[in-house]
């Protein structure tokens, strides 16, 4: 018997097609949403973990970083260094593994194309096959070849090879402020510091050929930089085992003994080492931080986006079987008097979310596997430029979902289940359980209407609950797209090249100024000095860039154009140095307008008193250059310069630097970007419209097929289908809207959410909700509403009105 | 629009009506031959046991149904009809037979459709529905008020779905079926029997010339069911309008001036009484 039932279900269901067909794509959307983001965000978790193992396989990545911050040690002086370390290695702590002197300098590529030559920022580093922080060259399409071993050899990052045209075997010209020289491509490989592929404090990936970097023997650098052989900037310290150290998003300190080790580190290295050092965990270095808060995000946001396209599949199913119930009352009404027990209609009305969430889930996990997962890898290989190796769709992942979608969907069904076995057959075959009053003071507020308007407005609002959980899930379905409209505008403002007036930023080492302002004396160009210098907070571990500048300004003309967010621009020659904090500082901090705080520059620290905040995507300290100059010692550490017409960078400028950023080539890895993130965004965004039309569109029909006794009772009685039209178009836009200001509403708070899941001490933003946004997203409900009317009223203009004057006999 | 009378044509003139139905066991000849004539004034009813063609008849006088062969002339004029081959596609919206392939091109050309109103079965349909609408009255066995409407908007909606709004005129009807104290109820704060006298107000409320009832007062007691048809009479000689009735009970041949027995979708007998 109860088969009997449930097959009499199914074919009553099967009548209900296209609602039906809604529902399952509303699943199956929700899945391949989850497979498709859990996929990627397992793959970048994985990925990022694999890379920097300390196995043969990863790269050891180090555990701490001491930095020479304005010149270079030389061999001897940091085998001096690594063994004071070793010997002051605090008692109780995990025993040091290695110490590896590093060098780092900034230089510049000479690509030649044809007859013209194209000058290209470079990042050299020396590094002789050792055990720490190795070159990650996978065995995978994306790198081949060996290390450098000659003098003449490098290896070229495999960011950089694509846009330049270049492969192992042929001859590279490069520089760092001591002429040019001519090496060898011997491999291509990636570098721990350089995954994330951006010049030294943006925050922008640059785009394939704007910037590159190489990795050269210890032999091979003293060539290049004219240091002796084993000259080093940098102590790359491993720890035995990997010690947790301060994440930057957390208020705990999970890197208390990594800390005490650093502690003993810079206590060393001031007493021992005659130029200033900062000293920093993993999460100050910039690559490594934003790809571990990348992974994380994605782990952070899965759950949101799978839960969020979850509950909005939930509530549809619930609404979707509630309306089937009603219009299943009366024949659940005739099994109850001829004796039906409440157990034999509750299976059927349990089985049949569990089918159709089967069978979305299904579609939604193949298509994720197959389509969603590896899409969203490879928009992201594009993005960051590393190849996700070896990355799958794990079947924890899919069990995971499907265990979660079913019993969203299990759950969804036991209210209507019950619903029905609760159905009071008396009052059905008396049409009782229809009968609704509508409230009095609706039928005031809406007297004066016409009654067309009255009846649009009372049916719409008959049952509160319903329509609260359908202006939900609408709301809910357009968070996705709202969300990603309002980060597009926020990236969009926050990225933009406005604050850049300059063509030009040549980077020279300490005292190395003097010639480059002599070019651009000669050239005609105006130029200012910049000094940046990392620094931190007394007490806090984590690194900002401190700039010092010559003008401060918030006018388009200058140079560097300030956003000035809270107080003023600094005064010069103020007792304590007056500085702008950038917001994301300020916020991580806990710091106010006015304050007074200390900061500290390698081994020098000094007090500064907070003038204003600025809106900056990295962590930025703006002092006037010679409060900065008289801290750090240093008069600039790069030019910034304004080009006449007809004149440009050339060859001589190259070589009195050892680094160029062109402003264009800074536009060009913006626009590369913001397209590639445009891609992501719509792509997503498209699923939240594809969503909300699947919730809309259902929803709709329900309301219309809730509503075929009244039409039909308008069309028998002679309503023409232009004015049902416009009472149906009334309807929708009405739910519309009031969907549209929750969808609002829902995206600015998912927004926010989402947003501080994502901004972290590397890169810091906040919601900008533009009025266009918020109208955009309003109007697409609206549409995508207004858009449902043709069919509905398609539908209305086919009833068989003799059937329907049937039914209403009965 | 209200036709004008003219003495010499009768309101309802059928001629050999048929109306078959393709059943899976064959053929069902719901009305099969019927010549009919109705005059102006007249309240008809028709009486007949269940499938003798009664309901057909009526569907077929309001245009809600297509003969399938025949003529049927309202004051002279041929009633619109739908195109044959399209009536299979016409559904209810919970009785969804159409064929998958018939969906998916109904999604697609619904905007289409929208805007130009261009399928001939969609103007024979609202030229059927503009004639039910300036002409016919029609009251449901279940009164089919609409429960979110008070009892005096379930009338004004008929008015302004019509010609217009015509508040006084509907207040009139109300007072003429005894209901003038209950214009601010909501249908389900009255009894049936008063919610059958406000649906006969609402067919009533713009000025059909054939009013029809199908079971009328199926639904109500014997008490309540004189009382309604006696309101409806008065209504209808009130306002000078035709009536056609289909009934099982045999009672109601006191509220007629003619009575018509069908039986297998044929007439057996016309006779008049009143």
């Amino acid at each position: 018997m109860s088969a009997l039932l449930t097959k009499r279900l199914a074919r009553s269901l099967w009548k209900t097609k296209l609602r039906l067909t809604a529902v399952v794509l509303m699943v199956t959307v929700g899945v391949f949403a989850g497979i498709s983001f859990g996929t990627y965000a397992n793959s970048t978790q994985s990925m990022y973990a694999d890379i920097y193992e300390d196995d043969e396989d990863g790269v050891n990545l180090p555990d701490i970083w001491a930095e020479n911050t304005v010149g270079f040690w030389d061999g001897e002086d940091a085998e001096y260094l690594c063994q004071e370390i070793s010997e002051e290695w605090p008692s109780g702590s995990s025993p040091m593994s290695y110490c590896e002197p590093r060098i780092r300098v900034s230089g510049l590529m000479f690509n030649s194309e044809g007859e013209s030559e194209s000058i290209i920022p470079a990042i050299w580093y020396g590094i002789d096959e050792g055990v720490v922080d190795r070159v990650w060259m996978p065995e995978d399409d994306c790198c081949s070849g060996r290390l450098a071993i000659h003098e003449d050899e490098i290896v070229i990052d495999g960011h950089a090879v694509e846009g330049l045209g270049i492969s192992v075997g042929d001859n590279v010209t490069i520089g760092a402020g001591q002429g040019r020289l001519d090496y060898r491509v011997v491999g291509i490989g990636y570098y721990s510091s350089l995954l994330y592929f951006a010049v030294d404090g943006s925050i922008v990936p640059a785009e394939s050929g704007t910037l590159t970097s190489g990795y050269l023997s210890d032999s091979g650098m003293s060539r290049l930089t004219n240091l002796s052989q084993g000259s080093a900037n940098l102590l790359l310290i491993d720890v035995e085992g990997t010690p947790g150290y301060d994440l930057q998003d957390t208020d705990e300190n999970e890197g208390e003994a990594l800390n005490v080790i650093i502690e003993s580190i810079e206590s060393v290295l001031e007493s021992s080492s005659e130029s200033p050092v900062i000293t920093y965990d993993r999460s100050g270095v910039q690559s490594v931080e934003l790809l571990r808060q990348d992974a994380k995000s994605a782990a952070d946001t899965f759950p949101y986006i799978t839960g969020m396209l979850a509950m909005v599949a939930g509530i549809t199913i619930f609404l979707s079987l509630q309306r089937l119930i009603q219009s299943q009352s009366r024949e659940i009404a005739i099994l109850r008097t001829l004796g039906i027990p409440r157990s034999a209609i509750i299976p059927g009305f349990m089985a049949a979310p569990l089918v159709m969430g089967l069978i979305g889930s299904t579609l939604g996990i193949l298509l994720g596997a197959f389509f969603g997962g590896p899409a969203m890898v490879s928009l992201y290989e594009s993005v960051i430029g590393i190849p996700a190796i070896g990355f799958y769709t794990e079947p924890s992942l899919v069990f995971e979902i499907l265990a979660i979608t079913m019993l969203i969907v299990m759950i969804s069904g036991i209210r209507p289940a019950l619903q029905a076995s609760r159905t009071q057959p008396l009052e059905v075959l008396r049409g009782e359980n229809e009968i609704r009053l509508s409230s009095r003071w609706i039928q005031e507020a809406t007297s004066r209407l016409p009654s067309t308007v009255g009846l649009t407005v009372r049916s719409s609002i008959r049952k509160p609950a319903r329509m609260l959980m359908t202006f939900l899930a609408v709301g809910l379905s357009m968070v996705i797209f709202g969300t990603m409209t309002m980060m597009m505008d926020s990236m969009d403002d926050i990225f933009g090249n406005d604050g850049i007036n300059w063509d030009a930023q040549v980077n020279v080492l300490p005292g190395g100024e003097g010639p480059v302002i002599e070019w651009a004396n000669e050239a005609g160009a105006d130029y200012e000095q910049l000094l940046v210098f990392p620094g931190s907070a007394e007490g806090d571990g984590r690194i900002f860039s401190a700039y010092g500048l010559d003008e401060f300004s918030t006018s388009r003309e200058s140079m560097i154009k300030l956003e000035i967010l809270e107080g003023s621009i600094p005064e010069k020659d103020w007792n304590i140095p007056q500085v702008l904090v950038d917001e994301g500082t300020m916020k991580f901090l806990g710091w106010e307008v006015g304050e007074t705080h200390t900061l500290v520059f390698g081994t020098k620290s000094t007090d500064v008193e907070i003038s204003g905040t600025t809106m900056e995507m990295s962590r930025t300290v703006y002092f006037h250059r010679n409060d900065l100059s008289e801290i750090t010692g240093i008069e600039a550490t790069s030019i910034l310069l304004s080009l006449p017409e007809q004149v440009e960078v050339d060859g001589q400028l190259a070589d009195l630097s050892v680094g160029i950023t062109e402003k264009q080539d800074l536009i060009d890895s913006f626009d590369a970007l913001m397209e590639l993130q445009k891609g992501v965004y719509n792509s997503i965004m498209a699923l939240g419209v594809i969503i909300a039309i699947a919730v809309l569109f259902n929803t709709l029909l329900m309301n219309l097929s809730e509503r075929d006794t009244e039409l039909a009772t308008l069309r028998v009685l002679g309503a023409p289908i232009s004015k049902i039209r416009m009472m149906m178009l009334g309807e929708n836009i009405a739910i519309g809207l009031i969907g549209g200001i929750l969808a609002v509403f829902f995206t600015v708070l998912m927004a926010q959410s989402f947003i501080a899941s994502l901004v972290n001490w590397s890169f810091y933003f906040t919601l900008q909700p533009q009025t266009s946004a918020i109208f955009e997203l309003v109007g697409v409900v609206i549409a995508i509403s207004a858009l449902c009317t043709p069919y509905g009223s398609w539908r209305v203009s086919r009833m068989n009105l003799v059937e329907k004057v049937k039914d209403l006999s009965q | 629009m209200r036709h004008s009378v003219s003495m010499s044509v009768p309101l309802v003139s059928i001629r050999n009506l048929e109306r078959h139905y393709q059943m899976p066991s064959g053929t069902v000849k719901a009305l099969d031959g019927i010549d009919f004539e109705i005059s102006e004034g007249e309240r008809v009813i028709l009486l007949g046991p269940s499938g003798s063609g009664k309901t057909t008849l009526l569907n077929c006088l309001s245009a809600l149904d297509t003969p399938t062969s025949g003529t049927y002339m309202f004051d002279g004029y041929e009633v619109p009809v739908a195109p044959e081959e399209k009536k299979r596609a016409r559904t209810g919206i919970d009785h969804w037979t159409m064929r998958p392939i018939d969906w998916v091109l109904g999604i697609l050309l619904a905007p289409v459709e929208y805007f130009t109103h261009s399928r001939p079965e969609a103007k024979a349909n609202e030229l059927m529905t503009s004639f039910r609408r300036d002409n016919i009255g029609y009251v449901f066995q279940f009164f089919n008020l609409l429960q979110d409407l008070t009892v005096l908007e379930n009338i004004l909606l008929i008015q302004e779905l019509a010609d217009g709004r015509d508040e006084e005129r509907a207040r009139n009807l109300l007072k003429l079926v005894g209901l003038e104290d209950e214009v601010d109820r909501f249908p389900a704060e009255i009894s049936g029997g008063q919610q059958q006298r406000v649906a006969i107000a609402r067919s009533l409320a713009k000025r059909p010339r054939l009013l029809l009832g199908d079971e009328l007062t199926g639904n109500l007691d014997t008490e309540t069911s004189n009382t309604v048809m006696e309101v409806l009479v008065k209504a209808c000689e009130a306002e000078r309008i035709t009536c056609v009735f289909v009934t099982h009970d045999e009672s109601l041949v006191e509220y007629a001036t003619r009575v018509v027995r069908l039986d297998s979708g044929i007439i057996l007998s016309d006779e008049i009484v009143g």
